[in-house]
């Protein structure tokens, strides 16, 4: 360890400590280390800064467009960003305020590197996330985005696509976790970099929330650090530096930054944490609790201490080892899987061991699977490793906390370049309808779907794939409900990036309305390419400026202008390829809802025969990046504009309706437009739907123009369609007028299983059930 | 009130639900760890080996369950005549430890073995359609497994199993038709749960406990369920949905106690 010298100097050193350790900060960000400590950085140190201070775990280059246009506070949020989960208050009951606490995240580059290992530590660390809040967790959602299946790379996108899913089927159906949703979109912009966000839902009682900080307490007794879990091992070793890195050639090999899995010992664990979370909280026992993620162990207990106001020291030969001799760095930081950390008060460790070593047998059930005292809680804000006899790291805490923050310059995106030659004209829309069927991003997810544990804890009230949501009923012998859904066009935020954040949340808002449930809180993950990249950061912060602005317009329904808060998210950058490739800017929202009484959950495909179809939302016809157009590889404009105002009466008015009169069913209108979502109502999820619509759009377009009609059929500006019983039409009328949203009664339920629509008296479309799901239903058989 | 023992081995992932089921038709559910003194169970008037992944179905699923000294004990207990439902992987433990069908206790006569279907290779999660045997009546539930066919190239055997009526539910149309019978996993003869030869013992592929409640099923099933569930409102949504009568028929049993007739 050297004198400090010169700046330049410092820089000339820290360039070189890049190279040999071939971290992936900056010589700048390691001139900023030298100068904290005041010394060069050990390998360990260097090796934790990486990771701590690295895109993926510091977001510093997205920090201050989050803070300054995501609003993460109402009066129903327990806990915003910043814990491993968000936290809301959904209802009380005795006093006691009844929580969900929600995580997402990305694991992009593991999983084009290794999908099925990457996949499924995907799922593995967000249900940890969940779980360290002391919560239960009820469900999971993915959103995926791959490449193009039938292009230049279809061979390996369509191993990827499959590994995915494989992989996370093989870790979510393990630990008994039933999927409640997500969305797919191929497209050739993910050729080189998959997406796979990981969403986790749990359920917890206000006052058994669990902290991921070391307790107040701690001042005054003495606590130790505890790790539980698999044996540490050299695997995941700078998994969020790889994360926070443009994919290349040499990354593509690094596949020793990819996690390992392991559902069966995860369960186990889940079973044993409950007992242990039981007994702490009986004898009034405070701790600090922590799933390991990214940064290894000394990234959750520097985190855990930190939070706590406490400095930590821990004793890296005390960590159990899955190979003997692992060098300190590596102990330090490799991400084993299926690992948490606590820090419990020195009297209740040997319970704490016994629990884990004895009573669930561990060590029987996994090889070198423990728990073990690893360190302790310190009074100095100082964060040291200690191994055998040497400090190998020694840092103040809050240079690790703040890390480097950087407001980069943004530049208006390019629009996407058009397709040469004359402009398709507008075919029959039948046979676009079809068409539009058959196409991977609007064809049934059901392939996808019938891998994944849909009702495992028997909760399930609306499957995954079933509805426009799903939704589970946790709190048993309640009626009281939460869905969720999960959705990010990547099309419309392409063309309008604004539009697209926006569409983002008011498509999931719209999803969960659709089932009945009243919006109570979101999560993102924001998937883009380099921020390094002018053009990206300007997408990445016109994207988060519509989210912002839509979670203010949609607001928390009953409360006083308080915004749909923002609880839990996540940034993934530099999804891009060496070749400069980006991925189109993705950000994936996910809208939780609530509902008092299932008798109100709403399936989203038609019922009963005789009962009439509303029209909610008018078709304004913008079709740029809509699916339609997407089929002869235009984009068009504009996208879809948010309207907020209007969105904000729509949702209100299909919730009042359902609340006074019991929709039959609801179904929102998205990708392709109205067709698809009739089409949709007809076939039902299994594509053998048996009764039928007749829709007249007459008053619905103003002209009969063939080139007004495909657009009100296939533009996909916000709506829904509402089924409503037999003798409840007058009512539902009253109220969608007093309301003053567009409205329009389109047709009836027939008990015809086919769609007919009419206008002036001509069919447009008349296809039989059969016919609507031949296509539909096998179109992503063969991929999965 | 017949107190049940839902054995945890490490790996399962339905016995809070199956408890719950146990519970709902009033019996107690007790969840037991697969580590406990085996002899715990004699205290106990049944029991249901739940779903999940035991020993992450290393070997094959059930394989290494199978050897655990609890179910060796579980065996002695089912020699007396108390009953055993194993549901899903419990329904593969029983197979691997010779239990179901039994014609030679503690013989392994069967298999279930990964899933044949043209449409879909891997794990599969869908609501299926089965004739409950002794009821005839027609019931959904949901199958969730990567390995459920039951098979053997024993053809005596099947022919045995026939006569002696042991199938317990088979895969069937919504409408209970055998024609075109919807089979998930391409099981020997459609069967979906099967009994053993002479002992009270049940193995059933799909999840009584995922359709003890008619809000757990979807609304688009076909037959009297399907309309049973469109049209149930609010405290009716709470109520038994067709997996119940699996669990009745088990508790009743182990309630009527040794010696008493589980079917």
């Amino acid at each position: 360890m050297t004198e400090m010298g010169s700046a330049e100097k410092d820089l000339k050193t820290a360039a070189d400590i890049v190279t040999e350790y071939d971290l992936t900060l900056t010589a700048e960000e390691v001139a900023e280390v030298i100068k904290l400590l005041g010394r060069e950085p050990s390998k360990t140190e260097a090796f934790i800064f990486d990771v701590a201070w690295s895109e993926h775990c510091s977001y510093k280059s997205s920090r201050w467009a989050l803070k300054r246009y995501l609003p993460t506070t109402a009066s129903n949020v327990v806990l915003g960003p910043g814990e491993d989960a968000g936290v809301v208050r959904v209802f009380r009951e005795n006093g006691v305020g009844k929580c969900i606490a929600v995580a997402h995240e990305s694991h992009n580059h593991p999983s084009q590197v290794l999908p099925v290992e990457g996949a499924a530590t995907g799922i593995g660390g967000i249900v940890r996330d969940v779980y360290c809040m002391g919560a239960d967790v009820v469900g999971c959602l993915d959103p995926l985005r791959f490449g193009d299946p039938e292009g230049d790379h279809g061979h390996r996108t369509r191993s990827i696509a499959r590994g995915v899913v494989d992989g996370i089927w093989r870790y979510a159906n393990p630990i008994g976790v039933p999927n409640l949703g997500g969305d797919v979109y191929f497209d050739s912009c993910y050729d080189d970099n998959c997406l796979v966000n990981v969403i986790a839902l749990g359920i917890v009682d206000e006052d058994k929330i669990v902290r991921s900080a070391v307790p107040r307490i701690a001042h005054d007794v003495h606590y130790f650090i505890m790790v539980v879990g698999k044996p540490t091992d050299d695997t995941g070793v700078g998994g969020a530096s790889f994360a926070s890195a443009v994919l290349d050639d040499e990354a593509e090999e690094s596949k020793s930054a990819v996690q390992v899995h392991d559902p069966f010992l995860k369960r186990v664990l889940t079973v044993a944490n409950k007992e242990m979370l039981r007994r702490a909280r009986e004898r009034g026992i405070e701790i600090g609790w922590k799933d390991t993620g990214a940064g290894g162990l000394a990234g959750a207990t520097s985190e855990l201490a930190a939070a706590g106001d406490l400095g930590a020291k821990i004793y890296l030969d005390r960590v159990p080892l899955a190979i003997n001799g692992l060098p300190p760095e590596i102990i330090a930081v490799a991400e084993t899987q299926e690992r948490y950390v606590a820090a419990i008060p020195a009297f209740f460790a040997d319970e704490f061991t016994e629990i884990y070593n004895e009573i669930y047998d561990l060590p029987r059930v996994f090889p070198g699977a423990c728990a073990a005292v690893i360190g302790e809680i310190t009074r100095e804000l100082e964060y040291e490793m200690i191994h055998g006899e040497e400090v190998v790291a020694s840092i103040p805490l809050d240079a690790l906390t703040t890390g480097p923050a950087y407001k980069r310059p943004t530049v208006p995106a390019s629009p996407p370049i058009e397709p040469e030659g004359p402009q398709p004209v507008p075919g029959e829309p039948g046979k676009t309808l079809l068409q539009l069927l058959a196409t991977p991003n609007v064809c049934s997810r059901r392939p996808v779907f019938d891998h994944y544990d849909k009702n495992v804890q028997g909760n399930a009230v609306i499957e995954a794939g079933e509805s426009d949501a799903g939704v589970i009923a946790p709190w048993h012998g309640s009626r009281r409900a939460v869905a969720a859904a999960a959705d990010g066009n990547p099309f419309i935020t392409r063309l309008d990036p604004y539009a697209g954040g926006a569409h983002a949340v008011l498509e999931a808002v719209r999803n969960v309305v659709a089932v009945g449930t009243t919006p109570i809180c979101i999560t993102d993950c924001l998937n883009f390419g380099s921020p390094e990249e002018p053009e990206v950061m300007w997408s990445f912060v016109e994207a988060v400026r519509g989210i912002g602005d839509a979670c203010r317009a949609v607001g928390l329904r009953g409360s006083d202008g308080e915004p749909l808060p923002i609880v839990s998210g996540n940034v993934s950058f530099y999804n891009q390829s060496e070749t400069g490739a980006a991925v189109y800017p993705t950000p994936v929202v996910c809208v939780f809802g609530y509902i008092d009484d299932i008798d109100r959950a709403t399936a989203g495909y038609l019922q009963f025969p005789d009962n009439a179809l509303y029209l909610i939302g008018r078709r304004w016809g913008e079709m740029g990046a809509s699916a339609a157009y997407r089929l002869d590889g235009r984009w068009g404009t504009p996208a879809p504009r948010p309207r907020f105002e209007d969105e904000r009466l729509m949702l209100q008015v299909v919730l009042e309706v359902n609340e006074t009169l019991l929709n039959a069913s609801c179904h929102d209108i998205s990708d392709g437009g109205l067709a698809v979502c009739l089409a949709e109502m007809v076939m039902g999820p299994s594509g053998a739907g048996q009764l039928g619509a007749e829709i007249d759009l007459t008053d619905v377009i103003d002209d009969n123009e063939p080139e007004e009609i495909y657009k009100a059929l296939f533009c996909e500006n916000g709506g829904y369609v509402v089924e409503m019983n037999q003798g409840c039409e007058y009512a539902a009328e009253l109220i969608f007028e007093a309301a003053g949203v567009d409205w329009w009664r389109i047709g009836t339920v027939i008990d015809d299983p086919r769609l007919v629509v009419y206008m002036d008296g001509k069919p447009v479309i008349s296809e039989t059930v059969e016919s609507l799901a031949e296509p539909w239903a096998g179109g992503l058989r063969e991929l999965f | 009130m017949a107190k049940i023992a839902i054995i945890q081995f490490p790996g399962v992932n339905c016995e809070y639900e199956t408890a719950r089921a146990v519970e709902s038709v009033g019996g107690t559910g007790e969840i037991i760890r697969f580590n406990v003194n085996p002899r715990t169970l004699s205290t106990h008037d049944g029991f249901i080996l739940p779903g999940g992944f035991a020993y992450e179905d290393r070997v094959r699923a059930g394989a290494i369950a199978a050897k655990d000294e609890i179910v060796a004990a579980l065996a002695e207990e089912v020699d007396r005549g108390k009953p055993v439902l194993g549901i899903c992987n419990g329904a593969q433990v029983l197979v691997e430890a010779g239990l179901v069908p039994g014609r030679k206790p503690g013989e392994v006569e069967m298999a279930l073995a990964p899933n044949e279907n043209p449409d879909h290779a891997g794990f599969y999660c869908r609501w299926v359609y089965l004739r409950h045997e002794p009821s005839g009546t027609i019931l959904p539930m949901p199958a969730a497994h990567a390995e459920g066919r039951f098979a053997t190239d024993d053809t005596k055997l099947i022919t045995e199993i026939k006569d002696k009526e042991l199938i317990y539910c088979q895969y069937v149309r919504a409408d209970g038709s055998g024609e075109r019978v919807y089979n998930p996993n391409g099981s020997i003869s459609d069967i979906a749960g099967l009994s053993a030869f002479t002992r009270p013992v049940i193995a059933l592929m799909p999840h009584p406990e995922r359709a003890n409640w008619l809000y757990q099923l979807p609304q688009y099933l076909v037959g009297e369920w399907g309309e049973r569930r469109r049209r149930a409102r609010r405290e009716e949504l709470m109520g038994p949905g067709p997996g119940r009568v699996i669990f009745k028929e088990f508790v009743e049993a182990a309630e009527k106690g040794p010696g008493g007739r589980y079917l």
